[in-house]
């Protein structure tokens, strides 16, 4: 007589994936399980809001370390890590001339890892200036900035501006005496251009010289003008190297 | 019911297709292959910032004072180049005119290379490497050997190769400046009026401005440097072409950038590292001054 067989009694490791994997609420989050076919990873870059900046497949070269040194994705990591610590110091400091120094010292000594916070917003604001540039001279070159990419090159140097710009915004928040004569080198720089300096210099500082309007406009620039127009021109650029037919190949 | 006219398929040679087939055979999976080395790369970025943070403190130097100037000020290091520049030639033309012109010089390289010669390869063609270093050897030194010179440091080397001092007829050629004081310049050309109606700034408003131009002042403070910036760049491309290694306009544009990014770090790392009080041109450290 033939015997029907009578599935297995299921391991535990399986059962307790089971439980924590395919319950309404991981579901709900998490529509597939993880994608181990072609299609089903194909799928997940396609459809995912954040991996769709991805195109599904790309060519073999391209995802060697040596070709790109990740350089253009490191800087925009270096901004998401940026916008992260800054609104963790922002918290904690005001942008007044009489708090801002004492904030900066009492984030320093009294705030728990507040050291640690901005020394992490300090090198990476330094590390993003090296990245961009370094990625500036990896799209050269690899000649990546020829038809039909002229345009996204363009963008990109508006971004290395952006990066400095925001870099230097930065740098007088501390209000300590490296700030205030870096950004008064700095402006008066502006101040030389013939005719049109003093004038924008007037409105960059907002006075004479560098004071309590200085330190709100930076500010202001510094933590919501320049990261927002950043964040248009990235969108941009990141549009533009798909739309342009991914990274550039020989032809 | 009418059947729609079908459409003959698109006739496709062999070769189309076998290219077609290899291509795709080339390409991966950006799932795993590329989500996973970005997100290595993520975290081992992490991890190095948060070890250089926990190890390196920032500077924090004492409360802003706009009483008491520190001697060197210093701009932020990315800018530092352009305050060296600022050094050697009108703060005009060191501060705004030349960052500008950089600025969409680079924007306009694509428009001027717009071959499709040497992409999507590092260094793809023929003399691509040789130009590099070219560019960036001759840039460099160059940069420096001015920067050696508008400090006087030939003199000193003179003076010590030889034991005796510099010839006073040459004084003039002590530095960039020396040229407009060590030269005996009649007032005719020190001092030539130009008066009220060359530069109209009364038509928008500002006080007008008498002009008297300092033709020595004019010669060493924008056309030396201007013609220097300009033509050196000019003389090397002239001399690679006539050397057979700048052939394509790619090849002068590797040329170009190479000796541009060669200048830009020169004069970043002698701004950072070797002025010190007055600018003079002194090994210098920023971190000396956060100690005290």
């Amino acid at each position: 007589m033939a015997t029907t067989e009578q599935p297995e009694r299921r391991a535990l490791g399986d059962r307790l994936y089971d439980v924590a994997f395919h319950n309404r609420v991981w579901r709900s989050v998490f529509r597939s399980g993880y994608p181990n076919t072609p299609r089903n990873q194909m799928l997940v870059v396609a459809t995912n809001v954040f991996l769709h900046l991805h195109p599904t497949r790309i060519h073999r070269t391209h995802v060697k370390i040596t070709h790109t040194f990740c350089l253009g994705g490191l800087s925009f990591f270096l901004f998401l890590g940026l916008t992260i610590s800054g609104v963790l110091l922002m918290f904690y400091y005001v942008p007044s001339i009489d708090r801002a120094y004492t904030d900066i010292l009492a984030l320093e000594n009294n705030v728990r890892f507040g050291l640690l916070m901005r020394n992490m917003h300090r090198w990476m604001a330094h590390g993003m200036v090296l990245t961009v540039l370094m990625h500036m001279m990896r799209v050269f070159y690899t000649g990546a900035y020829k038809p039909p990419r002229e345009f996204n090159w363009v963008v990109g140097v508006v971004l290395l501006v952006l990066t400095l710009l925001l870099s230097f915004t930065g740098y007088l928040l501390p209000w300590d005496q490296l700030a205030i004569w870096a950004i008064t080198v700095g402006t008066n720089m502006v101040g030389s251009a013939p005719i049109l300096g003093e004038p924008n210099r007037f409105v960059l500082v907002g006075g004479f010289q560098v004071g309590q309007s200085a330190l709100i406009r930076f500010y202001t620039l510094h933590v919501i003008g320049l990261p927002l127009l950043a964040a248009v021109f990235m969108t941009v650029h990141f549009w533009r190297i798909r739309r342009d037919g991914g990274l550039a190949r020989p032809l | 019911m009418a059947v729609a006219p079908s459409v003959p398929p698109e006739p496709v040679s062999q070769a189309v297709r076998g290219r077609q087939r290899r291509q795709r055979e080339e390409e991966l999976l950006v799932w795993p292959d590329l989500v996973f080395v970005e997100f290595i790369s993520a975290v081992v970025f992490t991890i190095s910032m948060l070890i250089l943070s926990v190890m390196v403190n920032s500077i924090l130097l004492d409360q802003a004072n706009p009483n008491l100037t520190p001697n060197p000020s210093k701009a932020p290091w990315y800018f530092l180049n352009l305050q060296e520049l600022l050094l050697h030639m009108h703060p005009a033309l060191a501060g705004v005119i030349v960052p500008t012109i950089a600025l969409i010089a680079l924007g306009a390289i694509p428009y001027y290379d717009n071959s499709n010669e040497g992409q999507g390869e590092w260094f793809a063609t023929a003399r691509s490497k040789a130009l590099t270093v070219v560019g960036a050897v001759v840039g460099s030194v160059g940069s420096l050997l001015l920067i050696l010179f508008d400090a006087s440091k030939h003199v000193q080397i003179y003076e010590s190769l030889t034991g005796s001092v510099w010839p006073a007829q040459l004084n003039f050629l002590r530095s960039l400046r020396a040229i407009q004081t060590e030269i005996a310049w009649p007032d005719s050309w020190t001092k030539v009026p130009l008066g009220s109606k060359v530069l109209r700034t009364d038509l928008i408003g500002l006080p007008t401005i008498d002009l008297n131009v300092n033709l020595p002042g004019v010669l060493v403070e924008q056309i030396i440097p201007t013609s220097t910036m300009i033509g050196l760049p000019i003389l090397l491309s002239i001399v690679a072409w006539r050397a057979r290694l700048a052939r394509s306009r790619r090849d002068h544009m590797i040329l170009m950038f190479s000796g541009f990014i060669a200048v830009y770090v020169t004069l970043t790392i002698v701004g950072t590292f070797f002025r010190g009080a007055g600018q003079n041109l002194v090994p210098y450290s920023i971190f000396i001054d956060a100690e005290h």
